[in-house]
Protein backbone atom coordinates (compact mmCIF):
# COMPACT_ATOMS: atom_id res chain seq x y z
CA UNK A 1 0.00 0.00 0.00
CA UNK A 2 1.25 3.41 -0.90
CA UNK A 3 -0.53 6.57 0.10
CA UNK A 4 1.61 9.03 -1.83
CA UNK A 5 1.75 8.08 -5.47
CA UNK A 6 -0.98 5.50 -5.94
CA UNK A 7 -3.87 7.81 -4.98
CA UNK A 8 -2.39 10.62 -7.05
CA UNK A 9 -1.86 8.54 -10.18
CA UNK A 10 -5.26 6.90 -9.80
CA UNK A 11 -6.99 10.25 -9.73
CA UNK A 12 -4.79 11.57 -12.54
CA UNK A 13 -5.71 8.56 -14.67
CA UNK A 14 -9.36 8.92 -13.81
CA UNK A 15 -9.34 12.54 -14.95
CA UNK A 16 -7.68 11.66 -18.24
CA UNK A 17 -10.14 8.82 -18.81
CA UNK A 18 -12.97 11.21 -18.05
CA UNK A 19 -12.10 13.65 -20.79
CA UNK A 20 -11.23 10.86 -23.19
CA UNK A 21 -14.69 9.38 -22.68
CA UNK A 22 -16.30 12.60 -23.77
CA UNK A 23 -13.73 13.30 -26.44
CA UNK A 24 -16.22 14.90 -28.81
CA UNK A 25 -17.01 17.54 -26.26
CA UNK A 26 -13.55 17.92 -24.81
CA UNK A 27 -11.24 17.70 -27.79
CA UNK A 28 -13.11 17.65 -31.10
CA UNK A 29 -15.39 20.66 -30.47
CA UNK A 30 -12.52 22.97 -29.48
CA UNK A 31 -10.63 21.70 -32.52
CA UNK A 32 -13.52 22.67 -34.79
CA UNK A 33 -13.90 26.09 -33.22
CA UNK A 34 -10.22 26.98 -33.49
CA UNK A 35 -10.22 25.84 -37.11
CA UNK A 36 -13.14 28.18 -37.74
CA UNK A 37 -11.35 31.09 -36.06
CA UNK A 38 -8.28 30.47 -38.17
CA UNK A 39 -10.26 30.25 -41.39
CA UNK A 40 -12.40 33.31 -40.80
CA UNK A 41 -10.10 35.71 -38.98
CA UNK A 42 -6.72 34.48 -40.04
CA UNK A 43 -7.04 33.41 -43.61
CA UNK A 44 -10.04 35.37 -44.97
CA UNK A 45 -10.05 38.66 -43.07
CA UNK A 46 -6.43 38.67 -42.06
CA UNK A 47 -4.96 38.86 -45.55
CA UNK A 48 -5.60 42.57 -45.73
CA UNK A 49 -4.03 43.30 -42.34
CA UNK A 50 -0.32 43.78 -42.02
CA UNK A 51 1.19 44.42 -38.63
CA UNK A 52 4.35 46.16 -37.59
CA UNK A 53 7.51 44.07 -38.06
CA UNK A 54 5.95 43.04 -41.39
CA UNK A 55 4.30 40.02 -39.75
CA UNK A 56 1.18 38.70 -41.44
CA UNK A 57 -1.92 38.76 -39.22
CA UNK A 58 -2.18 34.98 -39.32
CA UNK A 59 1.15 34.61 -37.57
CA UNK A 60 -0.08 37.02 -34.90
CA UNK A 61 -3.31 35.10 -34.45
CA UNK A 62 -1.93 31.56 -34.20
CA UNK A 63 -0.11 31.96 -30.85
CA UNK A 64 -3.16 33.73 -29.40
CA UNK A 65 -5.47 30.93 -30.45
CA UNK A 66 -3.11 28.24 -29.19
CA UNK A 67 -3.01 29.84 -25.75
CA UNK A 68 -6.75 30.44 -25.76
CA UNK A 69 -7.33 26.73 -26.44
CA UNK A 70 -4.97 25.72 -23.66
CA UNK A 71 -6.48 28.06 -21.10
CA UNK A 72 -10.09 27.39 -21.95
CA UNK A 73 -9.70 23.64 -21.93
CA UNK A 74 -7.72 23.56 -18.72
CA UNK A 75 -10.40 25.59 -16.99
CA UNK A 76 -13.19 23.51 -18.48
CA UNK A 77 -11.57 20.25 -17.46
CA UNK A 78 -11.17 20.86 -13.75
CA UNK A 79 -14.35 22.84 -13.35
CA UNK A 80 -16.66 20.49 -15.20
CA UNK A 81 -15.10 17.45 -13.57
CA UNK A 82 -15.74 18.84 -10.10
CA UNK A 83 -19.17 20.21 -10.85
CA UNK A 84 -20.36 16.97 -12.42
CA UNK A 85 -18.94 15.06 -9.45
CA UNK A 86 -20.90 17.34 -7.16
CA UNK A 87 -23.92 16.46 -9.18
CA UNK A 88 -23.45 12.71 -9.15
CA UNK A 89 -22.12 12.59 -5.61
CA UNK A 90 -18.72 11.06 -6.18
CA UNK A 91 -17.05 14.22 -4.95
CA UNK A 92 -17.96 12.82 -1.52
CA UNK A 93 -15.67 9.89 -2.25
CA UNK A 94 -12.72 12.25 -2.61
CA UNK A 95 -13.37 13.53 0.88
CA UNK A 96 -14.05 10.15 2.46
CA UNK A 97 -10.97 8.51 0.91
CA UNK A 98 -7.54 9.34 2.31
CA UNK A 99 -6.75 11.73 -0.57
CA UNK A 100 -4.97 14.92 0.46
CA UNK A 101 -5.87 18.36 -0.94
CA UNK A 102 -2.51 18.50 -2.69
CA UNK A 103 -3.01 15.14 -4.35
CA UNK A 104 -6.42 16.20 -5.59
CA UNK A 105 -5.21 19.55 -6.92
CA UNK A 106 -2.12 18.17 -8.60
CA UNK A 107 -3.97 15.27 -10.20
CA UNK A 108 -6.84 17.42 -11.41
CA UNK A 109 -4.73 20.28 -12.70
CA UNK A 110 -2.12 18.11 -14.38
CA UNK A 111 -4.80 16.19 -16.23
CA UNK A 112 -6.34 19.52 -17.19
CA UNK A 113 -3.00 20.77 -18.50
CA UNK A 114 -2.68 17.62 -20.54
CA UNK A 115 -6.04 18.31 -22.16
CA UNK A 116 -5.09 21.96 -22.64
CA UNK A 117 -1.83 21.02 -24.34
CA UNK A 118 -3.61 18.44 -26.47
CA UNK A 119 -6.13 20.94 -27.80
CA UNK A 120 -3.49 23.69 -27.96
CA UNK A 121 -1.23 21.37 -29.94
CA UNK A 122 -4.03 20.53 -32.36
CA UNK A 123 -4.74 24.25 -32.77
CA UNK A 124 -1.08 24.87 -33.46
CA UNK A 125 -0.97 22.22 -36.18
CA UNK A 126 -4.16 23.50 -37.81
CA UNK A 127 -2.61 26.98 -37.66
CA UNK A 128 0.62 25.72 -39.21
CA UNK A 129 -1.32 24.06 -42.00
CA UNK A 130 -3.28 27.25 -42.70
CA UNK A 131 -0.08 29.25 -42.67
CA UNK A 132 1.64 26.86 -45.02
CA UNK A 133 -1.20 26.88 -47.52
CA UNK A 134 -1.43 30.67 -47.42
CA UNK A 135 2.25 31.67 -47.48
CA UNK A 136 4.03 28.56 -48.69
CA UNK A 137 6.35 28.36 -45.65
CA UNK A 138 5.98 27.00 -42.15
CA UNK A 139 5.81 29.23 -39.10
CA UNK A 140 8.83 28.37 -36.94
CA UNK A 141 9.04 28.28 -33.14
CA UNK A 142 11.56 30.85 -31.92
CA UNK A 143 11.85 29.89 -28.24
CA UNK A 144 10.46 26.39 -27.63
CA UNK A 145 11.39 26.35 -23.95
CA UNK A 146 9.70 29.67 -23.24
CA UNK A 147 6.69 28.53 -25.26
CA UNK A 148 6.29 25.39 -23.19
CA UNK A 149 6.79 27.30 -19.96
CA UNK A 150 4.04 29.80 -20.74
CA UNK A 151 1.68 27.14 -22.02
CA UNK A 152 2.10 24.94 -18.95
CA UNK A 153 2.10 27.66 -16.31
CA UNK A 154 -0.84 29.44 -17.90
CA UNK A 155 -2.82 26.21 -18.14
CA UNK A 156 -2.04 25.38 -14.51
CA UNK A 157 -3.39 28.81 -13.50
CA UNK A 158 -6.62 28.19 -15.32
CA UNK A 159 -6.90 24.64 -14.04
CA UNK A 160 -6.50 25.92 -10.48
CA UNK A 161 -8.98 28.67 -11.14
CA UNK A 162 -11.41 26.04 -12.45
CA UNK A 163 -11.07 24.16 -9.15
CA UNK A 164 -11.82 27.30 -7.16
CA UNK A 165 -14.82 28.32 -9.24
CA UNK A 166 -16.27 24.79 -9.29
CA UNK A 167 -16.09 24.47 -5.51
CA UNK A 168 -17.63 27.90 -5.11
CA UNK A 169 -20.42 27.37 -7.65
CA UNK A 170 -23.84 26.34 -6.38
CA UNK A 171 -25.19 25.48 -9.83
CA UNK A 172 -24.18 24.87 -13.43
CA UNK A 173 -25.45 28.38 -14.19
CA UNK A 174 -22.96 30.02 -11.89
CA UNK A 175 -20.17 28.07 -13.51
CA UNK A 176 -21.10 29.13 -17.02
CA UNK A 177 -21.60 32.69 -15.79
CA UNK A 178 -17.99 32.81 -14.64
CA UNK A 179 -16.64 31.38 -17.85
CA UNK A 180 -18.89 33.62 -19.99
CA UNK A 181 -18.69 36.92 -18.10
CA UNK A 182 -15.22 36.72 -16.58
CA UNK A 183 -12.93 34.40 -18.49
CA UNK A 184 -14.04 35.02 -22.04
CA UNK A 185 -13.72 38.83 -21.83
CA UNK A 186 -10.35 38.50 -20.12
CA UNK A 187 -9.12 36.19 -22.85
CA UNK A 188 -10.45 38.33 -25.69
CA UNK A 189 -9.18 41.56 -24.13
CA UNK A 190 -5.86 39.90 -23.41
CA UNK A 191 -4.92 40.34 -27.04
CA UNK A 192 -5.75 37.07 -28.76
CA UNK A 193 -7.12 38.75 -31.86
CA UNK A 194 -5.48 42.17 -31.81
CA UNK A 195 -2.48 43.93 -30.45
CA UNK A 196 -3.11 46.06 -27.37
CA UNK A 197 -0.94 48.72 -28.97
CA UNK A 198 -3.86 49.42 -31.29
CA UNK A 199 -6.19 50.17 -28.35
CA UNK A 200 -7.03 53.71 -27.24
CA UNK A 201 -4.64 54.81 -24.44
CA UNK A 202 -7.19 54.37 -21.65
CA UNK A 203 -8.04 50.81 -22.60
CA UNK A 204 -4.43 50.03 -23.15
CA UNK A 205 -3.55 50.98 -19.60
CA UNK A 206 -6.50 48.98 -18.29
CA UNK A 207 -5.34 45.96 -20.30
CA UNK A 208 -1.99 46.09 -18.56
CA UNK A 209 -3.75 44.80 -15.44
CA UNK A 210 -5.07 41.76 -17.24
CA UNK A 211 -2.79 38.82 -16.44
CA UNK A 212 -4.00 37.12 -19.60
CA UNK A 213 -2.21 39.76 -21.63
CA UNK A 214 1.08 38.54 -20.25
CA UNK A 215 0.32 34.87 -20.69
CA UNK A 216 -0.81 35.29 -24.27
CA UNK A 217 2.11 37.49 -25.17
CA UNK A 218 4.46 35.06 -23.53
CA UNK A 219 3.27 32.40 -25.95
CA UNK A 220 3.53 34.88 -28.80
CA UNK A 221 7.12 35.53 -27.80
CA UNK A 222 7.76 31.79 -27.68
CA UNK A 223 6.54 31.26 -31.22
CA UNK A 224 7.31 34.51 -33.03
CA UNK A 225 10.19 35.84 -30.97
CA UNK A 226 8.42 39.20 -30.63
CA UNK A 227 5.50 40.33 -28.47
CA UNK A 228 3.73 43.38 -27.04
CA UNK A 229 5.18 42.71 -23.61
CA UNK A 230 8.74 41.99 -22.50
CA UNK A 231 9.14 38.23 -21.98
CA UNK A 232 10.70 38.61 -18.50
CA UNK A 233 7.79 40.62 -17.27
CA UNK A 234 5.35 38.20 -18.87
CA UNK A 235 7.05 35.28 -17.13
CA UNK A 236 6.98 37.05 -13.78
CA UNK A 237 3.26 37.85 -13.99
CA UNK A 238 2.44 34.31 -15.13
CA UNK A 239 4.44 32.83 -12.28
CA UNK A 240 2.72 35.06 -9.74
CA UNK A 241 -0.67 34.14 -11.14
CA UNK A 242 0.27 30.49 -10.86
CA UNK A 243 1.30 30.82 -7.21
CA UNK A 244 -1.79 32.81 -6.36
CA UNK A 245 -4.24 30.41 -7.99
CA UNK A 246 -2.49 27.41 -6.45
CA UNK A 247 -2.80 28.98 -3.02
CA UNK A 248 -6.47 29.72 -3.61
CA UNK A 249 -7.17 26.20 -4.85
CA UNK A 250 -5.50 24.55 -1.85
CA UNK A 251 -7.39 26.81 0.54
CA UNK A 252 -10.59 25.98 -1.26
CA UNK A 253 -10.04 22.23 -1.01
CA UNK A 254 -9.27 22.46 2.68
CA UNK A 255 -12.40 24.42 3.48
CA UNK A 256 -15.05 23.84 0.88
CA UNK A 257 -17.87 21.36 1.17
CA UNK A 258 -17.63 18.14 -0.79
CA UNK A 259 -21.31 17.39 -0.37
CA UNK A 260 -23.47 16.70 -3.34
CA UNK A 261 -26.07 19.07 -4.72
CA UNK B 1 -9.10 5.37 29.12
CA UNK B 2 -6.51 2.92 27.85
CA UNK B 3 -9.07 0.39 26.71
CA UNK B 4 -10.57 2.90 24.29
CA UNK B 5 -7.64 2.46 21.93
CA UNK B 6 -9.04 -0.98 21.27
CA UNK B 7 -12.49 0.18 20.25
CA UNK B 8 -13.41 -0.06 16.58
CA UNK B 9 -15.44 3.10 16.92
CA UNK B 10 -15.53 5.49 19.82
CA UNK B 11 -17.97 8.38 19.54
CA UNK B 12 -18.01 10.66 22.52
CA UNK B 13 -20.30 13.59 23.17
CA UNK B 14 -20.82 14.54 19.58
CA UNK B 15 -22.97 17.58 18.93
CA UNK B 16 -23.95 18.51 15.40
CA UNK B 17 -25.62 21.85 14.95
CA UNK B 18 -26.87 22.62 11.44
CA UNK B 19 -28.02 26.16 10.73
CA UNK B 20 -31.64 25.24 11.46
CA UNK B 21 -31.45 21.91 13.26
CA UNK B 22 -29.56 20.33 16.07
CA UNK B 23 -29.11 16.94 14.45
CA UNK B 24 -27.05 15.43 17.29
CA UNK B 25 -27.34 16.57 20.87
CA UNK B 26 -24.38 14.92 22.58
CA UNK B 27 -24.17 11.39 21.24
CA UNK B 28 -21.80 8.77 22.61
CA UNK B 29 -21.52 5.20 21.35
CA UNK B 30 -18.83 2.57 21.39
CA UNK B 31 -18.46 -0.25 18.92
CA UNK B 32 -16.19 -3.09 19.95
CA UNK B 33 -14.00 -4.91 17.42
CA UNK B 34 -15.90 -7.64 15.60
CA UNK B 35 -19.24 -6.36 16.77
CA UNK B 36 -22.34 -5.68 14.69
CA UNK B 37 -23.86 -2.56 16.11
CA UNK B 38 -27.30 -1.31 15.06
CA UNK B 39 -28.07 2.39 15.14
CA UNK B 40 -31.84 2.56 15.01
CA UNK B 41 -34.12 5.53 14.96
CA UNK B 42 -36.96 7.17 13.07
CA UNK B 43 -36.45 9.40 10.03
CA UNK B 44 -34.50 12.49 10.91
CA UNK B 45 -33.17 11.03 14.16
CA UNK B 46 -29.57 11.87 13.25
CA UNK B 47 -28.19 8.54 12.04
CA UNK B 48 -26.81 9.77 8.74
CA UNK B 49 -25.48 12.92 10.39
CA UNK B 50 -23.44 10.79 12.77
CA UNK B 51 -22.10 8.63 9.96
CA UNK B 52 -21.21 11.75 7.94
CA UNK B 53 -19.11 12.92 10.86
CA UNK B 54 -17.34 9.57 11.16
CA UNK B 55 -16.34 9.69 7.49
CA UNK B 56 -15.36 13.40 7.76
CA UNK B 57 -17.97 14.64 5.31
CA UNK B 58 -19.26 16.83 8.11
CA UNK B 59 -17.37 18.39 10.93
CA UNK B 60 -18.94 17.94 14.35
CA UNK B 61 -19.78 21.13 16.22
CA UNK B 62 -18.14 19.52 19.22
CA UNK B 63 -17.19 16.10 20.51
CA UNK B 64 -14.74 13.46 19.40
CA UNK B 65 -14.81 10.45 17.10
CA UNK B 66 -12.11 7.80 17.00
CA UNK B 67 -11.76 4.85 14.64
CA UNK B 68 -9.46 2.19 16.08
CA UNK B 69 -7.95 4.85 18.31
CA UNK B 70 -7.41 7.40 15.53
CA UNK B 71 -9.18 10.72 15.85
CA UNK B 72 -11.07 11.32 12.58
CA UNK B 73 -10.29 15.01 12.71
CA UNK B 74 -6.63 14.92 13.68
CA UNK B 75 -5.45 11.58 12.26
CA UNK B 76 -7.88 11.43 9.42
CA UNK B 77 -5.64 9.47 7.04
CA UNK B 78 -5.26 6.61 9.51
CA UNK B 79 -8.92 6.64 10.45
CA UNK B 80 -10.05 6.73 6.81
CA UNK B 81 -7.90 3.75 5.86
CA UNK B 82 -9.73 1.61 8.41
CA UNK B 83 -13.19 2.74 7.43
CA UNK B 84 -15.53 1.59 4.67
CA UNK B 85 -18.62 3.65 3.97
CA UNK B 86 -21.86 2.63 2.28
CA UNK B 87 -23.87 5.82 1.85
CA UNK B 88 -27.63 6.02 2.20
CA UNK B 89 -27.90 7.77 -1.17
CA UNK B 90 -26.54 5.97 -4.22
CA UNK B 91 -23.51 7.67 -5.70
CA UNK B 92 -23.57 7.93 -9.45
CA UNK B 93 -20.27 7.93 -11.29
CA UNK B 94 -21.05 9.50 -14.62
CA UNK B 95 -19.28 7.77 -17.44
CA UNK B 96 -17.36 5.16 -15.51
CA UNK B 97 -18.08 1.45 -15.43
CA UNK B 98 -18.43 -0.76 -12.36
CA UNK B 99 -14.98 -2.18 -12.93
CA UNK B 100 -13.36 1.23 -13.27
CA UNK B 101 -15.19 2.65 -10.27
CA UNK B 102 -13.94 -0.15 -8.04
CA UNK B 103 -10.39 0.10 -9.38
CA UNK B 104 -10.29 3.85 -8.78
CA UNK B 105 -11.68 3.47 -5.32
CA UNK B 106 -8.95 1.00 -4.42
CA UNK B 107 -6.37 3.40 -5.82
CA UNK B 108 -7.59 6.28 -3.67
CA UNK B 109 -6.84 4.07 -0.66
CA UNK B 110 -3.38 3.25 -1.94
CA UNK B 111 -4.16 -0.24 -3.26
CA UNK B 112 -1.89 -0.40 -6.28
CA UNK B 113 -3.09 -3.58 -7.89
CA UNK B 114 -6.68 -4.08 -6.90
CA UNK B 115 -7.76 -6.38 -9.73
CA UNK B 116 -7.80 -9.54 -7.65
CA UNK B 117 -9.73 -7.92 -4.85
CA UNK B 118 -12.15 -6.25 -7.28
CA UNK B 119 -12.84 -9.52 -9.10
CA UNK B 120 -13.42 -11.27 -5.79
CA UNK B 121 -15.94 -8.65 -4.70
CA UNK B 122 -17.67 -8.64 -8.08
CA UNK B 123 -18.17 -12.37 -7.69
CA UNK B 124 -19.28 -12.34 -4.08
CA UNK B 125 -21.78 -9.56 -4.71
CA UNK B 126 -23.07 -10.94 -7.99
CA UNK B 127 -21.88 -8.04 -10.10
CA UNK B 128 -19.51 -9.95 -12.35
CA UNK B 129 -21.81 -9.93 -15.40
CA UNK B 130 -22.43 -6.24 -14.88
CA UNK B 131 -18.85 -5.10 -14.53
CA UNK B 132 -18.82 -3.18 -17.81
CA UNK B 133 -22.02 -1.29 -17.09
CA UNK B 134 -22.29 2.30 -15.95
CA UNK B 135 -24.10 3.04 -12.70
CA UNK B 136 -27.18 4.34 -14.43
CA UNK B 137 -27.46 1.06 -16.34
CA UNK B 138 -27.72 -0.93 -13.09
CA UNK B 139 -30.91 -1.77 -11.21
CA UNK B 140 -31.45 -0.32 -7.76
CA UNK B 141 -30.34 -3.51 -6.02
CA UNK B 142 -27.20 -3.73 -8.15
CA UNK B 143 -26.37 -0.13 -7.32
CA UNK B 144 -26.61 -0.99 -3.61
CA UNK B 145 -24.29 -3.93 -4.08
CA UNK B 146 -21.86 -1.72 -5.97
CA UNK B 147 -21.83 0.72 -3.06
CA UNK B 148 -21.01 -2.17 -0.73
CA UNK B 149 -18.29 -3.50 -3.01
CA UNK B 150 -16.77 -0.02 -3.18
CA UNK B 151 -16.70 0.24 0.58
CA UNK B 152 -14.81 -3.05 0.85
CA UNK B 153 -12.12 -2.73 -1.84
CA UNK B 154 -9.50 -1.51 0.60
CA UNK B 155 -10.37 -4.15 3.23
CA UNK B 156 -11.54 -1.82 6.00
CA UNK B 157 -11.82 -3.06 9.57
CA UNK B 158 -14.85 -0.90 10.28
CA UNK B 159 -17.80 -0.87 7.92
CA UNK B 160 -20.51 1.78 8.09
CA UNK B 161 -23.74 0.66 6.45
CA UNK B 162 -26.30 3.44 6.14
CA UNK B 163 -29.55 1.68 5.25
CA UNK B 164 -27.93 -0.89 2.97
CA UNK B 165 -31.26 -2.60 2.31
CA UNK B 166 -33.34 0.43 1.36
CA UNK B 167 -35.17 -0.31 -1.88
CA UNK B 168 -33.93 -3.89 -2.01
CA UNK B 169 -36.20 -6.90 -2.61
CA UNK B 170 -36.83 -9.62 -0.02
CA UNK B 171 -34.45 -12.12 -1.54
CA UNK B 172 -31.55 -9.74 -1.96
CA UNK B 173 -32.17 -8.35 1.49
CA UNK B 174 -31.77 -11.81 2.92
CA UNK B 175 -28.58 -12.36 0.98
CA UNK B 176 -27.18 -8.99 2.03
CA UNK B 177 -27.76 -9.79 5.68
CA UNK B 178 -26.08 -13.15 5.16
CA UNK B 179 -23.18 -11.26 3.66
CA UNK B 180 -23.05 -9.06 6.74
CA UNK B 181 -22.91 -12.24 8.85
CA UNK B 182 -20.01 -13.37 6.71
CA UNK B 183 -18.21 -10.07 7.26
CA UNK B 184 -18.75 -10.42 10.97
CA UNK B 185 -17.18 -13.88 10.87
CA UNK B 186 -14.22 -12.31 9.04
CA UNK B 187 -13.81 -10.04 12.05
CA UNK B 188 -15.04 -6.79 10.54
CA UNK B 189 -16.75 -4.40 12.92
CA UNK B 190 -20.01 -3.03 11.57
CA UNK B 191 -22.18 -0.05 12.37
CA UNK B 192 -25.46 -0.25 10.52
CA UNK B 193 -28.67 1.67 10.32
CA UNK B 194 -31.89 0.12 9.09
CA UNK B 195 -35.62 0.46 9.43
CA UNK B 196 -36.07 -3.34 9.30
CA UNK B 197 -36.18 -3.95 13.02
CA UNK B 198 -36.78 -7.67 12.86
CA UNK B 199 -33.61 -8.10 10.88
CA UNK B 200 -31.69 -5.78 13.14
CA UNK B 201 -32.86 -7.86 16.10
CA UNK B 202 -31.56 -11.04 14.53
CA UNK B 203 -28.27 -9.57 13.37
CA UNK B 204 -27.04 -6.98 15.82
CA UNK B 205 -25.01 -7.86 18.90
CA UNK B 206 -25.90 -4.50 20.34
CA UNK B 207 -28.18 -1.68 19.32
CA UNK B 208 -28.66 1.96 20.17
CA UNK B 209 -31.99 3.69 19.80
CA UNK B 210 -31.54 7.27 18.70
CA UNK B 211 -34.29 9.86 18.68
CA UNK B 212 -34.11 13.60 18.11
CA UNK B 213 -30.34 13.45 18.14
CA UNK B 214 -30.14 11.68 21.49
CA UNK B 215 -29.34 8.11 22.36
CA UNK B 216 -32.38 6.81 24.22
CA UNK B 217 -31.03 3.40 25.06
CA UNK B 218 -28.05 1.31 24.20
CA UNK B 219 -27.10 -2.24 25.00
CA UNK B 220 -27.17 -5.87 24.03
CA UNK B 221 -30.15 -6.44 21.81
CA UNK B 222 -31.62 -9.20 24.02
CA UNK B 223 -31.18 -7.20 27.18
CA UNK B 224 -32.81 -4.13 25.70
CA UNK B 225 -35.76 -6.23 24.69
CA UNK B 226 -35.96 -7.63 28.20
CA UNK B 227 -35.68 -4.22 29.73
CA UNK B 228 -37.92 -2.15 27.48
CA UNK B 229 -40.46 -4.45 25.94
CA UNK B 230 -43.28 -6.45 27.46
CA UNK B 231 -44.49 -9.90 26.71
CA UNK B 232 -48.09 -10.28 25.74
CA UNK B 233 -50.07 -12.89 27.65
CA UNK B 234 -53.50 -13.89 26.33
CA UNK B 235 -55.67 -15.87 28.71
CA UNK B 236 -58.76 -17.79 27.53
CA UNK B 237 -61.09 -19.24 30.17
CA UNK B 238 -63.88 -21.78 30.17
CA UNK B 239 -66.04 -19.79 32.60
CA UNK B 240 -66.07 -15.97 32.47
CA UNK B 241 -64.57 -14.14 35.46
CA UNK B 242 -64.54 -10.55 36.71
CA UNK B 243 -62.02 -8.29 38.40
CA UNK B 244 -58.86 -8.71 36.35
CA UNK B 245 -59.26 -5.14 35.10
CA UNK B 246 -57.56 -3.80 38.21
CA UNK B 247 -54.42 -5.84 37.70
CA UNK B 248 -51.48 -3.53 36.84
CA UNK B 249 -50.58 -5.60 33.76
CA UNK B 250 -54.11 -5.59 32.39
CA UNK B 251 -54.31 -4.48 28.78
CA UNK B 252 -57.68 -5.41 27.31
CA UNK B 253 -60.44 -7.98 27.34
CA UNK B 254 -63.22 -9.15 29.63
CA UNK B 255 -65.26 -12.23 30.55
CA UNK B 256 -63.51 -15.27 29.16
CA UNK B 257 -60.69 -13.61 27.19
CA UNK B 258 -58.06 -11.34 28.75
CA UNK B 259 -54.86 -9.76 27.51
CA UNK B 260 -51.98 -8.69 29.76
CA UNK B 261 -48.64 -7.05 29.06
CA UNK B 262 -46.00 -8.00 31.56
CA UNK B 263 -42.34 -7.27 32.02
CA UNK B 264 -40.14 -9.66 30.07
CA UNK B 265 -38.30 -10.46 33.29
CA UNK B 266 -41.42 -11.36 35.20
CA UNK B 267 -42.00 -15.14 35.32
CA UNK B 268 -45.31 -16.29 33.94
CA UNK B 269 -46.03 -18.21 37.12
CA UNK B 270 -45.94 -14.98 39.10
CA UNK B 271 -48.67 -13.48 36.91
CA UNK B 272 -50.73 -16.66 37.19
CA UNK B 273 -50.43 -16.59 40.95
CA UNK B 274 -51.46 -12.96 41.10
CA UNK B 275 -54.49 -13.68 38.95
CA UNK B 276 -55.31 -16.87 40.87
CA UNK B 277 -56.67 -18.68 37.85
CA UNK B 278 -57.91 -22.15 38.84
CA UNK B 279 -56.22 -24.68 36.60
CA UNK B 280 -59.57 -26.24 35.82
CA UNK B 281 -60.89 -23.02 34.31
CA UNK B 282 -57.93 -22.51 31.99
CA UNK B 283 -58.82 -23.12 28.36
CA UNK B 284 -55.84 -21.67 26.55
CA UNK B 285 -52.71 -19.60 27.27
CA UNK B 286 -50.79 -17.65 24.67
CA UNK B 287 -47.49 -15.94 25.37
CA UNK B 288 -45.75 -13.68 22.88
CA UNK B 289 -42.29 -12.35 23.65
CA UNK B 290 -41.53 -8.69 23.17
CA UNK B 291 -39.33 -7.67 20.28
CA UNK B 292 -37.11 -4.84 19.16
CA UNK B 293 -40.01 -3.09 17.51
CA UNK B 294 -41.69 -2.74 20.91
CA UNK B 295 -38.49 -1.26 22.32
CA UNK B 296 -38.29 1.10 19.39
CA UNK B 297 -41.87 2.27 19.73
CA UNK B 298 -41.54 2.60 23.49
CA UNK B 299 -38.45 4.78 23.22
CA UNK B 300 -39.23 6.90 20.21
CA UNK B 301 -42.90 7.74 20.64
CA UNK B 302 -42.94 8.71 24.31
CA UNK B 303 -41.42 12.14 23.76
CA UNK B 304 -42.90 12.90 20.40
CA UNK B 305 -45.28 15.42 21.86
CA UNK B 306 -42.43 17.42 23.31
CA UNK B 307 -41.20 18.50 19.88
N1 LIG C 1 -26.85 19.08 5.39
C1 LIG C 1 -27.81 19.38 6.27
N2 LIG C 1 -28.13 20.66 6.54
C2 LIG C 1 -29.08 20.97 7.44
N3 LIG C 1 -29.78 20.07 8.14
C3 LIG C 1 -29.52 18.78 7.92
C4 LIG C 1 -28.53 18.36 6.98
N4 LIG C 1 -28.48 17.00 6.98
C5 LIG C 1 -29.42 16.61 7.87
N5 LIG C 1 -30.04 17.66 8.44
C6 LIG C 1 -31.07 17.60 9.49
O1 LIG C 1 -30.55 16.84 10.56
C7 LIG C 1 -31.54 15.99 11.10
C8 LIG C 1 -31.04 14.57 11.11
O2 LIG C 1 -30.95 14.09 9.78
P1 LIG C 1 -30.30 12.70 9.41
O3 LIG C 1 -30.15 12.66 7.94
O4 LIG C 1 -29.09 12.50 10.24
O5 LIG C 1 -31.43 11.68 9.86
P2 LIG C 1 -31.48 10.10 9.72
O6 LIG C 1 -31.56 9.54 11.09
O7 LIG C 1 -30.40 9.61 8.87
O8 LIG C 1 -32.88 9.91 9.00
P3 LIG C 1 -33.35 8.84 7.88
O9 LIG C 1 -33.79 7.62 8.59
O10 LIG C 1 -34.51 9.54 7.26
O11 LIG C 1 -32.23 8.65 6.95
C9 LIG C 1 -32.79 16.21 10.28
O12 LIG C 1 -33.62 17.09 10.99
C10 LIG C 1 -32.30 16.87 9.02
O13 LIG C 1 -33.26 17.76 8.53
MG1 LIG D 1 -30.27 8.67 7.09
Amino acid sequence: MDLTWTPFFTLFRREIMRFMKVIIQTVITPFVSSTLYLMIFGVSLGKSIVLKDQLPYLSFLIPGLVMMSCLNNSFQNTSSSIVSSKFSGDLEDFKVAPLTPWQIILALSMAAVLRGLLVGGITFFVGEASYFFTYGTALGVSHPFALLLFLILGSLCFANFGVVVAFWARSFDQLSAVSGFVLLPLIYLGGVFFSVENLPPLWRSVSLYNPLLYMINGVRYGILGVADVEPQRAALVTLLAFLLTTGLAVRCLKRASFQRW
Amino acid sequence: MAQNANLALDVSNVIMQYPLTKALAGVSIEVAPGEVFGLLGPNGAGKTSLISIIVTLEKATSGQVKVFGHDVARESQLAKLQTGWVPQEIINHGFFTVNEILGFHGGYYGVRDSKKRVDELLNILGLWEHRFKKVKQLSGGMKRRLMIAKALVHKPRLLLLDEPTAGVDVDLRKRLWEFVEQLRRDGISILLTTHYLEEAERLCDRVAIIHNGQIRAVGETRKLIEQWSRKKVVLRLLEPVEGYKNHPDYMSGQGSEWTFFTKMSKPLGELMQELQVPMGNLKDLQVQDGNLEDVFVQLTSATKGAH
